[in-house]
């Protein structure tokens, strides 16, 4: 467990060691456990679509029946894996030694590590702001890991939250069913948050939205009187310690309470991960979705 | 209530900056930058409202700090009656013993108007007496020592230096930057409109002097001068003219007669109408004087308000001419004829001069002569031009000129210098080189201006014949940089080149003007003969040694027969200031005697008082609480004070019941304010330290 401290992994350089530190560390403690199938039996045949690895065709399948058949097996079936980064620079706020967007880029990691390597799933990334800023095609081609990886390097948080606009093109982008998972602080109202993102989950795809806050974020506190800056519009407010012990924190909490209310209804998941918690939370609400899926 | 200093009240202005910070600036407080204030609204109006209120107290603090610094700069104070007891004072008694001191009494007027005060001074006053002329000197400290004051006072004689007011400003301001008491200055002058400086300013007293003036001779007194008299320093012949300038100020139309006395006797007497007010001049062609260093003078009959103006003394030397010799080459006829006719246009023609050709030269022994010229020669017979560099080298001089025959030599002589290539200006387009740079410091040289207009056709090559070393001097190039000019110091003599002829056929030089004076100046600069000047003015420096003249003994008498300085300072001593009229003789550091004829400046024989406004103007710029008394002293009342009138103080505020006067005593504030500023520096620290720390430790 001690390598899912969020402040241990910021100690390490490369999201590529941080991924694998994470998801070994995770599938250690798992103790064999049957549920979540990382075994090589047979399961089934699946049709070659565009973009699978052509290394898992069964030749032999091939030379009898002239159609490209993919072999699979149990605990790898398929599933496409999409996530969702949000980089606005309200994501650079940080209380202690890991930033939400650093924490948010180790779960990407990780996530992505344990469905590529681990589960033979394909996995793709979607960094957004106020717009698309990149997008890394799901597939399980080699040198896929790496390549997500290095689309989480360069997201540093810029720029403002606009879930609306990024998401409608994602849609575009997620054609095929699978999982996708939606890293964010939500500084949105939650109806505005699920109206964009539902219409992910009716495409077919598994939605969970992880949303990441910093506990000053949930419980704000300030000695005596203090001019907060907002760290994306630059705006100023003179706020006091009572506002901030007493309203402020009121208001945080309905707000996630009714963001998991809504998802829940919508149909997504919803779990609130705090930036010093262990990852490994994360990782079992995606298995358990996976699972759900298979 | 007052302030010594109100211009730092100026820097109350400054509470605007407090008040900015405080009220027009926004408040910043303290910032954190956050995710996001989706949460948040500023809602904090009571918080504010409360700050503001604690802030209120803090500005007024601040404005408090400033506002009690301004006032402890500005010093203030109060004053009050009731003190019986006058506050202590130092009185200065500064008497003119100027040269026109000398007129009519004064200075025994003087002298005894001060005893006066001095007699009248409360035995708890300091007093110090100064005489005032071109310098202030301090005849005593301040003491309250009477007998001492009265001998100062008593010793204190006619002097022949100019009076200078800005002088004895100049003093109060120094003695009041160290003096804590006022200053009552009691001036006895005769108040001489000429020792006022050009500026007024100049006179200007601190304000914690007050100026009591007693003026000695309110009006003014006719009075004629002997005001200059031109004379030759030296003579070389039997008769020298002597032209002197009667002046008369504030006189009338009146004939005067003027004596002419050559050691002592009088040798020419002339009668002189001197007009109004105006000047008149007498001139005498030929005074005779006999050898040596005459004791002359003018004198003007019958005597006058100041009689120590109707005599000018003046000096004049005789002697023989000097000898120099002339070397030229056998051919040439015409460089002898230009520089002997040059050194005759003088007036008073210092040298005789010995030409010589080159191939007579042999048996010359140039020893005797103050100077050598080569002119143009090529080569010297051995023995002579061994002779020649031993002159030189033992301190004689000489001058060659190097024209086209001495550039075929290819070298200099006595130097031994090679010669660079000539430059044949002749063959150039523009035909001739003029005069470049001409060094006005160089004695032969005079100014460049006169230079102008002459043509040099051909010049010797110089540049390249060593002349150029560290140890020459080339005072004169001509315009293309080549040297014309130089001088080459050669043992304990000195060689000076003309790069040029002085034949007029390679330059047009002995037809110009400036020619006659160039000849004249280097060759008594060569001769080692200064200018020297017949007359001097009191005050003046002069030189009692050259700088080679290290540690050789000076002795100087002054007018009254005293030797000035002693054994110790007649061999550090290198200028002396004449402080007396008359003559001094001096025995200088070179062996040589000489008598200097000293007068007053004539700038005193004036004996106009200053106008009475201007006296007036002067006594309000002393202090504003300028004294009662001084009005009754001023020009044109014949009031002198008074030993009950002395303390202006006194009769600023009455007598008291014992015949004390009563004082308004000051009380300067300053350390109030001044404590005052440390306790609300404490309690701004003490108010903003509470206030802000918070916010510090938010941050």
């Amino acid at each position: 467990m001690r390598f899912l401290d969020p402040a241990v992994l910021a100690a390490i350089s490369g999201l590529d060691l941080v991924a694998q530190t994470v998801v070994e560390g995770f599938i250690a403690g798992l103790h064999r456990s049957a549920d979540f199938g990382f075994s090589q039996e047979f399961a089934e045949y699946r049709a070659y679509v565009p973009g699978d690895d052509l290394r898992h065709v069964d030749w032999n399948a091939f030379a009898r029946t002239e159609r490209l058949y993919l072999k699979r097996w149990r605990g790898e079936t398929s599933s496409v894996l999409t996530v969702l980064l949000d980089a606005s620079n309200s994501m650079s706020f940080a209380s202690h030694a890991v930033r939400k967007a650093d924490y948010a880029r180790f779960l990407a990691a990780s996530l992505c590590y344990l469905a590529i390597r681990k589960q033979r799933d394909a996995a793709g990334l979607v960094v957004f702001d106020d717009e698309v800023r990149d997008y890394i095609r799901p597939s399980t081609r080699q040198g896929q890991l790496f390549r997500v990886l290095a689309a989480l390097e360069q997201a540093e948080p810029r720029a403002r939250t606009r879930l609306e606009a990024p998401l409608k093109h994602v849609e575009a982008f997620v054609r095929r069913r699978g999982i996708i998972v939606v890293l964010s602080d939500f500084y949105e109202p939650p109806a505005a948050v699920v109206r964009a993102i539902e219409p992910l989950r009716h495409r077919g795809s598994e939605v969970v939205l992880f949303h990441v806050l910093d506990r000053e974020e949930l419980q704000l506190e300030i000695g005596g009187s203090s001019v907060l800056v907002d760290l994306e519009s630059g705006a100023r407010f003179p706020v006091t310690q009572e506002y901030a012990a007493r309203d402020y924190r009121e208001r945080i909490t309905a707000h996630c309470k009714e963001l998991e209310e809504r998802a829940g209804a919508a149909g997504l998941g919803y779990r609130l991960l705090q930036t010093s918690q262990p990852l490994d939370a994360a990782l079992r609400e995606y298995l358990a979705v996976r699972q759900g899926r298979d | 209530m007052g302030f010594l200093a109100p211009a730092f009240l100026l820097g109350i202005l400054g509470v605007g900056l407090p008040l900015y910070l405080h009220l027009l600036r926004r408040q910043s407080g303290n910032q954190r930058f956050f995710s996001s204030l989706m949460f948040l609204e500023p809602r904090e109006e009571s918080a504010v409202r409360r700050r503001r209120l604690r802030y209120w107290l803090l500005l007024a603090l601040r404005c408090a700090v400033l506002i009690v610094a301004a006032l402890a700069f500005a010093e203030p104070y109060i004053e009050r009656p009731g003190a019986a007891v006058p506050p202590d004072r130092l009185l200065v008694l500064a008497i003119d013993d100027s040269f026109s001191m000398r007129a009519g009494g004064r200075l025994a007027e003087a002298k005894r108007e001060a005893l006066d005060l001095l007699a009248a001074r409360r035995s708890r006053d300091r007093a110090q007496v100064i005489a005032l002329s071109s310098a202030v000197s301090a005849l005593t400290p301040a003491t309250r020592d009477a007998a001492e004051l009265r001998a100062a006072v008593e010793s204190i004689a006619p002097g022949d230096s100019r009076g200078s007011f800005a002088a004895l400003a100049s003093a109060m301001r120094s003695l009041a930057a160290s003096e804590r008491t006022p200053i009552e200055l009691h001036l006895f002058s005769d108040m001489q409109r000429t020792g006022m400086p050009p500026s007024f300013a100049e006179m200007a007293l601190p304000a914690s002097v007050q100026l009591v003036l007693h003026p000695v001779a309110p009006t003014a007194a006719p009075n004629w001068a002997v005001e200059s008299v031109s004379a030759p320093g030296e003579v070389w012949s039997r008769s020298a003219r002597v032209q002197a300038v009667i002046a008369g100020y504030g006189t009338p139309a009146a004939m005067r007669t003027v004596s002419f006395l050559v050691g002592g006797r009088v040798v020419a007497t002339r009668q002189v109408s001197v007009p109004t007010s105006g000047r008149a001049v007498v001139t005498v062609d030929a005074l005779d004087v006999p050898y040596g260093l005459d004791r002359c003078a003018v004198r003007l009959d019958p005597t006058d308000a100041l009689p120590a103006d109707d005599e000018y003394d003046f000096t004049i030397g005789r002697s023989d001419p000097r000898r120099g010799l002339f070397v030229h080459q056998a051919s040439d006829e015409r460089s002898p004829l230009y520089f002997e006719t040059a050194l005759r246009a003088t007036d008073a023609a210092a040298f005789t001069l010995d030409k010589i050709a080159t191939d007579r030269a042999a048996s010359v022994d140039p020893a005797p002569y103050a100077f050598v010229v080569l002119s143009d020669v090529a080569t010297l017979p051995g023995p002579f031009l061994d002779r020649l560099s031993e002159y030189v080298r033992r301190g004689g001089s000489v001058l060659i000129a190097l024209g086209t025959t001495a550039q075929q030599s290819g070298r200099i002589p006595i130097l031994d210098a090679k010669l660079g290539a000539a430059r044949d200006y002749s063959r150039q387009a523009e035909r001739f080189a003029s005069v470049g740079t001409a060094d006005p410091a160089y004695p032969a040289v005079g100014s460049q201006g006169q230079w102008d207009g002459v043509k040099f056709y051909y010049a010797a090559g110089l540049d390249a014949a060593g002349v150029a070393a560290k140890s020459a001097r080339v005072p004169v190039r001509l315009a293309d940089g080549a040297p014309l000019l130089a001088e080459q110091p050669f043992g304990e003599g000195r060689v000076v080149l003309l790069a040029s002829g002085l034949d007029n056929v390679t330059n047009d030089l002995p037809l110009h003007p400036v020619f006659v004076a160039f000849i004249d100046r280097l060759m008594r600069y060569l001769a080692g003969m200064e200018a020297r000047s017949s007359a001097r003015t009191v005050d003046e420096f002069v030189e009692l040694r050259t700088g080679r003249e290290h540690a050789a003994g000076v002795q100087v008498t002054d007018p009254r027969g005293e030797r000035l300085l002693s054994l110790g300072a007649g061999t550090a001593a290198d200028r002396l200031q004449l402080t007396r009229a008359g003559y001094y003789e001096l025995h200088l550091a070179s062996g040589r005697r000489d008598v200097i004829a000293v007068n007053a400046d004539r700038r005193e024989s004036d004996l106009a008082p200053m106008p009475a406004e201007v006296l007036a103007l002067w006594r309000g710029t002393a202090s504003s609480s300028a004294p009662a008394s001084g009005a009754s002293h001023a020009p044109g009342t014949n009031g002198a004070p008074t030993g009950s009138q002395t303390g202006a103080t006194e009769a600023q505020a009455g007598a008291g019941a014992e015949g004390a006067p009563l004082q308004r005593s000051r009380r300067d504030l300053w350390w109030y304010a001044m404590a005052l500023l440390l306790a609300a520096v404490l309690a701004e620290s003490a108010a903003g330290s509470r206030y802000l720390g918070t916010r510090r430790e938010a941050s």
